[in-house]
């Protein structure tokens, strides 16, 4: 009732004061309409003011998205770059190469591996450059087992927890969920140190299991998220299937797991990509010298800290073929996945 | 308990007349339900109790008793030291051949240790302080990135064509691995790189280019200049600009800011966009009606409803913020003008073979406690502000 009063109040108002306005303001108004912006003088239709703000809004979002998306290009278009002369080429790169591996001169030159030189040097050459004979085909195995094994077994085992959190009453529940709960505290840096000590002491570093057995137990925050979700499934379901005589484990297996898939894979993506790029887990607990370091350290050590390393001249460009490699699967698996993640996402953002 | 064992019978008699299916279920007591409860769900919890037990807080008693010892990656088996830790505590022996125990020496070090300044010689710096300094300045950061993920989820919650697109295409960085970014960004702000060609700086101190990644202070710049000598020569000697530790560095650092800003952008954007479309529709077209304009409905309508997920935004920053370490290193390699915090527990506890675990332990339990402090700070901060 209140805003029907104040419009009929204000109109006469305007009307009135619309005289005073001088010719150029008019105008002014006239324009600034014209472009959806209402003045005192003018009025401007809600449809033009919209579209003009959709326009402006593609402008800014489109610019946003190229700062976003250059740096990748540039990454790939350097992987075709032709460095064996000089690695400057690189450096002045913009858009495309100055010399690049995608001209008949260089195939013919290049029999082996043809435009994707950068490439098969990358994993052809690195047993002669790298310092423990290592092969980068052994190394990308290495990062698949990585982000493959202990982020299935351990979403499982998450889901599982996850599960006796939100559907099985049992005498301490919340306090055994707060006690886990508040590891995320702990902030890993802290007890660097004595895991390293730990692993060590275990035997874990050297083949590589320090990245594989802890990460098996499941997360907590991964826990924590599937639990929210299963908090939106009826309990009626495993009512009714504990009366058909089901066991909890039947049930895990046959309702939740399948009820709660859309948040397990979700969870399960998030941690591959993390386990993926996981440079400081390798760095600081597998020694250089092993053959058990993962993708981003090989392609560390390969750089040597700050462009002085054996790559660093002359083939500086499989380096960054290196990088193209170590981001392209997480890139592919993210476009594949982008809605299911990103929901996921949202819904993190809308719960807290 | 008969009553109930009879009343139990006389419902199975029921039963067994009526129908001989429910037979079994009726015949169960409830305690046998609740067993069944308590044992499968201690049984489904075991292997994430196990793991954050042993991974995490037993490691946390470690690193805590670790702390007051003098462990060494050279003296062995750590459980074994630790076993027999009453003889291990940190000692120092005197010219007279007494032994005096200094549990606390690792963190009075942290607190007193000096080193000597690059630029300047002879010039002590407090070590610890340093660090502080670069992963408190990364922090400029988190700020600047929110103000402009906010920006962007605004735009992007507009009622437009191809919203998800953008979406996703903002959170591709997100999903690279930091090691591809850093080397594309190091070459980028190369000397001849695009960052320069587009500032106009590749001709920058006689067609060098402009150095952005470098240790050293401002002698080549051009306000270096302007500021420390009228006559338009550069002043090497400008303790201020070149040698003092705030500026050694700085460009980089800048770099580092710029990179982290850019990669965290999506993750933010999408959790403002959540965010964003919980805000109540209705008080926002009231507000409409009774003549606000869209910068009014933003900050009195729209940024009270976004407080908890900014707050938490917050909240996970600077946790995340304070415990940076692999960017600076991967752009420039491991030093006190650039590294942050927890270089000093990888650079004192693990690094080669004479590496003292044992003061890394140290620094990381004030780390632990430096978080600990300022997430309860923000908490304070918070609950103040709902009074």
């Amino acid at each position: 009732m209140e805003n029907v009063e104040n419009i009929v109040e204000e109109e006469p108002v305007v009307q009135e004061e619309k005289q005073q306005y001088s010719s150029i303001r008019y105008a002014w108004g006239a324009v600034l309409a014209f472009f959806g912006i209402s003045t005192k003088t003018h009025r401007a239709s809600k449809k033009r003011a919209k579209f003009v703000g959709d326009v402006f809004t593609y402008i800014i979002l489109l610019f946003g998205t190229f700062l976003m998306v250059y740096p990748f290009w540039w990454m790939i278009a350097g992987s075709f770059a032709d460095t064996e002369t000089s690695r400057e080429l690189l450096e002045r790169l913009v858009w495309w190469p100055e010399e690049s591996t995608v001209t008949s001169e260089f195939v013919a030159a290049h029999s082996a591996g043809g435009i994707f030189w950068n490439y098969y040097y990358f994993f052809t050459k690195g047993v002669q450059v790298s310092e423990n004979s290592l092969t980068f085909w052994r190394v990308l195995l290495n990062n698949f087992i990585y982000s493959v094994v202990p982020v299935v077994v351990g979403v499982i085992t998450s889901a599982s927890a996850a599960f006796s959190f939100a559907k099985i009453n049992w005498i301490g529940r919340n306090a055994v969920f707060y006690f886990l709960l508040a590891a995320i505290m702990v902030p890993g840096p802290s007890i660097m140190t004595a895991q390293f000590s730990l692993y060590d002491s275990l035997g874990w570093r050297d083949n590589g299991l320090v990245l594989i057995i802890p990460g098996m137990f499941g997360s907590i925050m991964t826990a924590f998220f599937i639990r929210q979700f299963l908090f939106g499934l009826p309990t009626s379901i495993i009512e009714a299937a504990k009366i058909d005589g089901a066991g909890y484990f039947r049930i895990f297996c046959g309702f939740i797991l399948p009820l709660a898939m859309p948040a397990i894979m979700a969870q399960g993506l998030l941690s591959f990509m993390g386990c993926w790029n996981n440079y400081m887990g390798s760095f600081i607990m597998i020694p250089g010298t092993s053959h058990a370091i993962n993708l981003p350290h090989a392609i560390a050590a390969m750089d040597g800290f700050g462009g002085n390393g054996p790559f660093a001249q002359q083939h500086y460009a499989s380096v960054i073929a290196g990088s193209v490699i170590c981001v392209l699967p997480v890139m592919i698996l993210f476009a594949c996945f982008q809605k299911l993640i990103i929901s996921s996402l949202m819904l993190t953002g809308s719960k807290e | 308990m008969e009553d109930t064992i009879t009343a139990n019978e006389a419902i199975e008699d029921q039963a067994v007349a009526e129908e001989a299916v429910p037979q079994k279920k009726q015949r169960k007591p409830i305690n046998q339900a609740k067993l069944q409860d308590n044992l499968w769900g201690w049984i489904f919890c075991i292997p994430l109790i196990v793991g954050t037990v042993w991974f995490v807080y037993i490691c946390l008693v470690l690193a805590f008793l670790l702390s007051f010892t003098d462990y060494s990656i050279l003296k062995g088996d750590m459980f074994a030291y630790v076993g027999e830790m009453g003889q291990h505590i940190f000692a120092t022996t005197t010219e007279t051949g007494e032994k005096i125990v200094q549990p606390f020496h690792w963190y009075s070090y942290a607190f007193t240790n000096t080193i000597e300044s690059k630029t300047i010689a002879g010039y002590m710096l407090p070590e610890i302080w340093l660090y502080m300094f670069n992963t408190v300045f990364y922090m400029i950061g988190i700020p600047i990135g929110m103000v402009l993920s906010m920006f962007f989820a605004v735009c992007m919650s507009r009622d437009i064509k191809g919203g998800n697109v953008f979406r996703v295409l903002y959170y591709f960085p997100c999903v690279a691995s930091t090691i591809s970014i850093v080397f594309t960004f190091k070459l980028m702000f190369s000397q001849q790189g695009v960052m320069n060609g587009i500032l106009g700086l590749k001709d920058y101190g006689g067609g060098g280019g402009f150095q952005w990644v470098n240790l050293s202070g401002f002698t080549d710049l051009t306000w270096n200049r302007i500021i420390s000598d009228a006559g338009g020569t550069p002043n090497p000697n400008s303790k201020f600009m070149n040698e003092s530790f705030w500026c050694q560095g700085l460009l980089t650092k800048v770099i580092i800011i710029v990179m982290s800003v850019w990669k965290g952008l999506g993750g933010t954007i999408i959790l403002y966009i959540a965010g964003l479309s919980g805000v109540n529709a209705a008080t926002k077209e009231a507000a409409q009606i009774d003549g606000a304009n869209g910068w009014t409905i933003f900050w009195k309508v729209t940024m009270p409803d976004l407080y908890p997920v900014i707050f938490y935004n917050i909240v996970t920053s600077v946790i995340g913020g304070m415990q940076i370490y692999a960017e600076p290193t991967l752009f420039i390699g491991e030093s006190y003008i650039t590294s942050g915090y927890v270089s000093l527990i990888w650079l004192s506890g693990l690094n080669g073979m004479g590496a003292k675990p044992s003061q890394g332990a140290a620094y990381g339990m004030i780390l632990a406690v430096i978080i600990f402090a300022l997430t309860m700070f923000q908490f304070w901060l918070d609950s103040r502000n709902k009074d």
